[in-house]
């Protein structure tokens, strides 16, 4: 299986409220499916950040490859004034894409990868977002215009709860509680659910170990099981 | 255009480019172009490793905290080691313990199996509470363990060491005194890394190992002073990125660089070192790999008025 590895060029960056696009010229990278994810570098390698940041795209096509950033660090800064961006991907395991219904949940910078998701899902869809303020959630109207956005303290597990039980499935994208929170609530009314995780990566391509995650109840490597898992094998492990 | 081949303790390579041992999984990633592959360290008991988070990046590196993570003797031996025989290149299998019985049941096993071509005793893992590093830090303990492994096995030995001791040189030659066919050098520098918001220890083990171009000076020292000291055949990594940083590391005294965390931010790295570095070796006058080894050592007095040209 060889690993892909492009240096794209940076066709615009904007700023979405508090966050920043970066959209990339495709050059014949294979895109893979939404929920994959990509390891970004801006190239020439900036000094103060030694590793790559692993992003999913918030879409993507042979044209461009679009990434919805929280600028946080000195990584994610240099990839917000390159010009260039080295890409290696996809990697992992993307959303399972099942027939019929969906509901979208994203919270923070988890609904980054979810244009691309609402897109490939279609129209029986409903999503639901949660922020922490207004400038978080100007990006909802890259994923759908009708989203249900609720601010904090209000949690998305709150309007999810009156949806439930939703017939179809549960596709989520979020921080670690949330997740756990909303695969609890499709357990319960027995939802198939996917979820998008998170986990510091230093190679994304099962290398380093790095991401471990409790997975079926053990330690694995997020980059090779997921990023996007079936919710049980993740309820398992609590 | 100089020749890469390189000999290992017999074990012949097609160039000089090896993974360091837990920087690779070869069944998930394939080989990356490395002439031999190192296995990631396998101890008697499988091991969950430690509590994420594993890693932070700090700067000109990273910090790690994996903890030995590995399926345990019997599952590698029976699962991973017949694949990795189908890679297409040596495998050196790095063991682990906690006592010497079980890195000699380890030795054992590993060396039973065809695919194995050597043994990496990883005396140098900091990232665990006793065993492995508490071995490698007492020149008297190196020495027996290696001694004991060495006759369990026909295949050549390497002990992977640790820089975070006060004399390398010393540990290096209790290796090679209990029989050592070479050295593995360096293994990550101890250290920890803060949460810059909470101020407590920001891996899930507490401290970890670093590695990156921020040890690399560490390495061409540890390598430097044990070939010095030993003459053995060494595997010199720690910090490498590109192909310059090989040719040092030859020069330091090493037969064969690794690679570790550089493949971690760049997979496509092997290939383009493999592709340099003939013509790298070539513009510099020498005919092959073999030639460059221990150069660094030389006190060339002919060289220096051209070095010298700026102090004066």
């Amino acid at each position: 299986m060889p690993l892909r590895e492009r240096s794209l060029g940076v066709q615009r960056v904007e700023q979405v409220g508090a966050y920043t696009l970066l959209v990339l010229r495709n050059d014949g990278l294979e895109v893979g499916v939404p929920g994959q994810f990509f390891m970004l570098q801006a190239d020439p390698e900036p000094a103060a950040a030694y590793l790559p940041r692993a992003l999913s795209a918030a879409w993507a096509d042979e044209r461009e490859i679009a990434f919805l950033v929280d600028v946080l660090g000195a990584g994610t800064a240099a990839l917000a004034v390159a010009s260039r961006v080295r890409v290696v991907g996809p990697l992992g395991a993307g959303f399972a894409i099942q027939p019929g219904p969906s509901v979208l949940v994203g919270g923070g910078i988890g609904a980054a990868i979810l244009p691309w998701l609402a897109r490939t899902v279609g129209e029986q869809r409903r999503v639901v977002l949660g922020f922490r303020s207004e400038a978080h959630a100007i990006c909802a109207a890259l994923i759908d215009p009708e989203a249900t956005v609720v601010l904090d303290p209000v949690l998305v597990t709150e309007p999810l709860a009156r949806m439930m039980p939703v017939a179809g499935t549960v596709y989520a994208c979020g921080p670690d509680p949330m997740l756990h929170a909303v695969a609890a609530l499709c357990a319960e009314h027995h939802v198939p659910c996917q979820l998008a995780m998170e986990a510091a990566m230093a190679c994304g391509y099962g290398a380093c170990y790095g991401c471990a995650v409790k997975i079926d109840g053990v330690w694995k490597r997020l980059c090779v099981e997921g990023p996007v898992l079936e919710a049980g094998r993740v309820l398992a492990a609590r | 255009m100089s020749s890469l081949h390189a000999d290992l303790c017999g074990i012949p390579l097609a160039h000089p480019l090896v993974n360091g041992s837990g920087t690779l999984d070869a069944l998930a990633a394939g080989t990356l172009g490395l002439a031999a592959f190192v296995t990631k360290t396998v101890t008697l008991n499988p091991r969950a490793g430690n509590p994420p988070p594993r890693i932070a990046e700090t700067p000109s590196g990273m910090v790690n905290s994996i903890g030995l993570a590995n399926p345990g003797l019997e599952r590698f031996c029976a699962d991973h080691l017949p694949r990795l025989g189908e890679l297409g290149v040596p495998v050196v299998v790095s063991v682990g313990g906690w006592s010497h019985d079980e890195y000699a049941e380890a030795v054992r096993r590993v060396s039973a199996d065809p695919a194995t071509a050597a043994v990496e005793l990883n005396v140098s893992c900091p990232n665990v509470e006793t065993g492995c590093i508490s071995i490698g830090t007492d020149p008297d303990e190196t020495r027996a363990l290696v001694e004991l492994c060495r006759s369990l096995t026909d295949l050549p030995v390497f002990a992977k060491l640790s820089p975070s001791v006060a004399d390398v040189a010393v540990i290096a030659t209790a290796a090679a005194e209990g029989g050592a066919d070479g050295l593995v050098l360096v293994n990550t520098v101890r250290g920890i890394a803060i949460h810059r918001d909470t101020l407590r220890p920001l891996l899930g083990g507490g401290g970890g190992g670093l590695s990156g171009p921020a040890i690399k000076p560490v390495a061409l020292h540890a390598v430097h002073a044990s070939y010095a000291a030993t003459g053995l055949p060494i595997v010199g990594m720690g910090g490498l990125a590109n192909t310059q940083d090989c040719i040092e590391m030859l020069a330091a005294g090493a037969t064969a660089v690794g690679l570790g965390t550089a493949l971690f931010r760049d997979p496509g790295l092997p290939s383009r070192i493999v592709a340099e570095l003939p013509s790298e070796l070539g513009r510099r006058g020498f005919p092959d790999v073999a030639a460059v080894r221990g150069i660094a050592h030389q006190i060339d007095t002919e060289a220096q008025p051209e070095l010298d040209g700026l102090q004066r």
